[in-house]
């Protein structure tokens, strides 16, 4: 084996084997599937609460209208609201309808005995809206005004889809993808920290171990840099791999648990024609809304959440987004990992680092706030730009992915980046040979940048 | 010659470490390096690990300019010990080895060898932070010589060792000069210079003030009252320190 794969392959089988490694990669997946499984039961656990209301009707209109909806009973009363106040034992709340409420929209009042929410006065609001407009038009006397309102109710639904520059059509990418892309960017920027951070933290602790001097008898430094970088960065994509592994197949587990079938094979069908065309789409809704649960027929009715489920389980559009996230990782890692190991060598203690580490993580919570930008015009000037300089691009470019970046700006971006991190490379290699000798006084920027020019 | 320097100077900034260093280490000698502190002997023996390039100079390695290959028959005990402190004992020596050229089967059977010769067998599994400062001594011992290297370095060896041990490590140091091994030993322990060098230099200021056999020096430096007074050659401590004071920097 030659030298430099000797210390990438120590690097990465001293930090694999550690406990900590092995802790944090089989954890974190298992944290984030269970967080995401909580929060999917504390919405169950939620929706299945009933919540009782006590309609007091002045107007004689609305009441006996009402009628049960998800987890609101309406029960028409007699008693008044001080009745009710001084005993409320299984009562909500009390929603009081003005005598006026066909002619005052605003006659109406919810007195509640714990906290309201937005979603349930949304619920009571559009109920009675819905009962208001129903009466106001029987006023005009129209013949077969149930089978014309039946006929007449319409429920749009919206799909878009992305014209590509070979003409081809797909399916625009809207929730999911934009919460994956937006996840990538986020691993980008933590992965691109965290690691970089070991890289320094590495170089000095070899400092301050003295044992630099044995070791550098023998390999040059730049060879010691590069395979401290790339040994760790093996360790990065180990972990993402797992992690990816991980996710995938708790991922199917949950989804075939707490999916049914049909809604399943809907999706399946789906990604097994690419997720184009109308016919997978429109297939859910001639799906007998009848014979599920009232929660998952507004599953079927809702293609967002089928062609979501859809893409989940299509391999064909994940694969190249994780390519060139693996892609941008390896340069915007190596660009930061040498920056962070020039900083390791010029320092004795994580301490004094902090001054140096700033101008090295301000870009990055630079292309951090910028991808957040990104996301509201992933196509816009700023997202355009930042996708190009290379300290953001890692972050922004992996974000804008999923709205189709032209292949030039892609290749651009690419080679940008891969010529800046050969600099960076260089001029880290400079300092840090320089540095792991340097021990005692913290060296200031002048004298990093005269090191660059002192001859190996 | 194993190691000829001529003319070396390194320039650290406004500091000239070394200021025209020549010298020549004879095969087969255990050649002293001394001086005093800051005089440039650790930036000297750096330019012939290759861990640093003089600025201008040359340095021979049996009879042709340094190589990068030569790092692999030099074998180099640094002043300021270092381990990897959280990694096994045995995969670092391995380690070491490795990196020195040897494939991983012939080191692991020269670190066997050389753990039962030292009797520390049972260590092979500790990791170095486990071990005392002498324990680990030892092993840094054992990746310096396990690539059994022509040429090997010590820098101050005998630092931290209790005196049972220093004398194992001297007799092993004479076991390798035996073998063949030249050996360049850099020590203030003059009475060490006496028992185990044949040849020595001492450095001051970055230059070379003084080279040759023990005995060369002995009759340079003596003068021939001192040498019929007191009837026995000078010692090597009072050479030293004549030296370096009537050097004028």
């Amino acid at each position: 084996m030659s030298k430099i794969g000797l210390v990438i392959a120590r690097e990465f089988n001293e930090r694999v084997r550690k406990r900590s490694f092995l802790i944090t990669t089989i954890l974190t997946p298992l944290l984030m599937v269970g967080l995401i499984g909580g929060m999917v039961a504390m919405m169950s656990l939620r929706s299945s609460d009933t919540k009782t209301i006590e309609v007091i009707d002045s107007s004689g209109v609305v009441g006996p209208r009402l009628e049960d909806a998800g987890t609101i009973d309406y029960l028409p009363t007699e008693r008044t609201l001080e009745e009710i106040n001084a005993s409320h034992e299984s009562t909500w709340g009390v929603l009081v309808v003005g005598p006026n409420v066909m002619t005052d929209p605003s006659d109406v009042r919810l007195y509640s005995y714990s906290s309201s929410t937005f979603e349930i006065e949304a619920a009571i609001a559009g109920a009675i809206s819905s009962i208001i407009e129903t009466e106001k038009l029987k006023g005009y006397d129209i013949e077969e005004l149930p089978r014309i309102m039946a006929e007449v109710k319409t429920d749009v639904r919206l799909t878009a889809y992305k014209v590509d520059e070979s003409g081809g059509e797909k399916e625009s990418s809207s929730m999911l993808s934009m919460g994956l892309a937006y996840g990538l960017g986020f691993l980008m920027y933590m992965f691109v920290l965290l690691y970089g951070v070991q890289v320094m933290n590495g170089v000095i602790e070899e400092k301050n171990s003295k044992v630099l001097e044995v070791i550098v008898s023998s390999v040059r430094p730049f060879e010691l840099m590069m395979g401290k970088i790339v040994g760790i960065a093996c360790v990065a994509v180990t972990q993402f791999v797992i992690w990816v592994a991980v996710i995938a197949v708790f991922g199917t587990i949950v989804v075939h648990r707490m999916v049914p079938e049909d809604i399943l094979a809907a999706a399946q069908s789906m990604s097994a024609t690419g997720g184009v065309g109308a016919d997978g789409l429109g297939m859910p809704t001639g799906t007998p809304a009848a014979e599920m649960g009232a929660d998952m027929s507004a599953l079927v009715d809702n293609p967002e959440a089928v062609a979501a489920l859809g893409s989940m389980m299509d391999l064909g559009y994940i694969v190249p987004m994780l390519a060139v996230f693996l892609v941008f990782f390896a340069g915007g890692y190596l660009l930061y990992a040498a920056a962070f190991a020039a900083v390791g060598s010029a320092v004795d203690n994580v301490q004094d680092s902090q001054q140096f580490q700033m101008p090295i993580t301000l870009p990055l919570v630079f292309g951090m706030i910028g991808m957040i930008n990104a996301m509201q015009d992933p196509n816009g000037p700023i997202a355009f730009w930042l996708s190009l300089v290379p300290f953001t691009s890692p972050m922004v470019m992996v974000e804008r992915i999923p709205y189709g970046v032209p292949a030039w700006q892609l290749a651009l971006s690419i080679a940008l980046l891969v010529a800046t991190f050969v600099a960076m490379v260089w001029l880290a290699g400079k300092i840090y040979r320089v540095g792991i000798f340097m021990y005692g006084k913290k060296p200031s920027l002048r004298e990093l940048a005269k090191w660059i020019s002192y001859k190996s | 010659m194993i190691i000829r320097a001529e003319s070396v100077v390194k320039q650290y900034g406004s500091f000239r470490a070394l200021d025209g260093v020549s010298l020549s280490i004879p095969r087969g000698s255990v050649f002293g390096l001394l001086g005093p502190n800051g005089a440039g002997k650790t930036t000297l023996i750096r330019i012939v690990n290759r861990i640093t390039a003089p600025d201008t100079g040359s340095v021979f390695f049996d009879g042709r300019p340094l190589q990068p290959a030569d790092v692999a028959r030099i074998g180099y005990l640094p002043e300021e010990r270092g381990l990897y402190k959280k990694m096994r004992v045995g995969a670092q020596v391995l380690y070491f080895a490795q990196l020195k050229g040897l494939s991983k089967a012939e080191a692991e059977r020269r670190a066997r060898e050389w753990f039962v010769r030292f009797g520390i067998e049972g260590w092979w599994n500790k990791k170095i932070e486990e071990l005392s400062k002498g324990m680990a001594q030892k092993v840094q011992f054992i990746t310096t010589v396990l690539h059994e290297p022509e040429l090997l370095i010590f820098d101050e060896p005998f630092s931290g060792f209790d005196p049972l041990n220093a004398q194992l490590l001297k007799d092993e140091m004479l076991r390798l000069r035996d073998r063949g091994a030249t050996i360049i030993f850099s020590t203030h322990n003059m009475a060490s210079v006496e028992e185990v060098c044949t040849h020595i230099a001492l450095i001051n200021g970055g230059r070379n003030i003084l080279e040759g056999t023990l005995d060369e020096v002995r009759a340079r430096h003596g003068s021939v009252e001192e040498r019929v007074v007191v009837r026995q050659s000078l010692s090597m401590h009072d050479i030293f320190i004549k030296a370096v004071n009537n050097h004028e920097l």
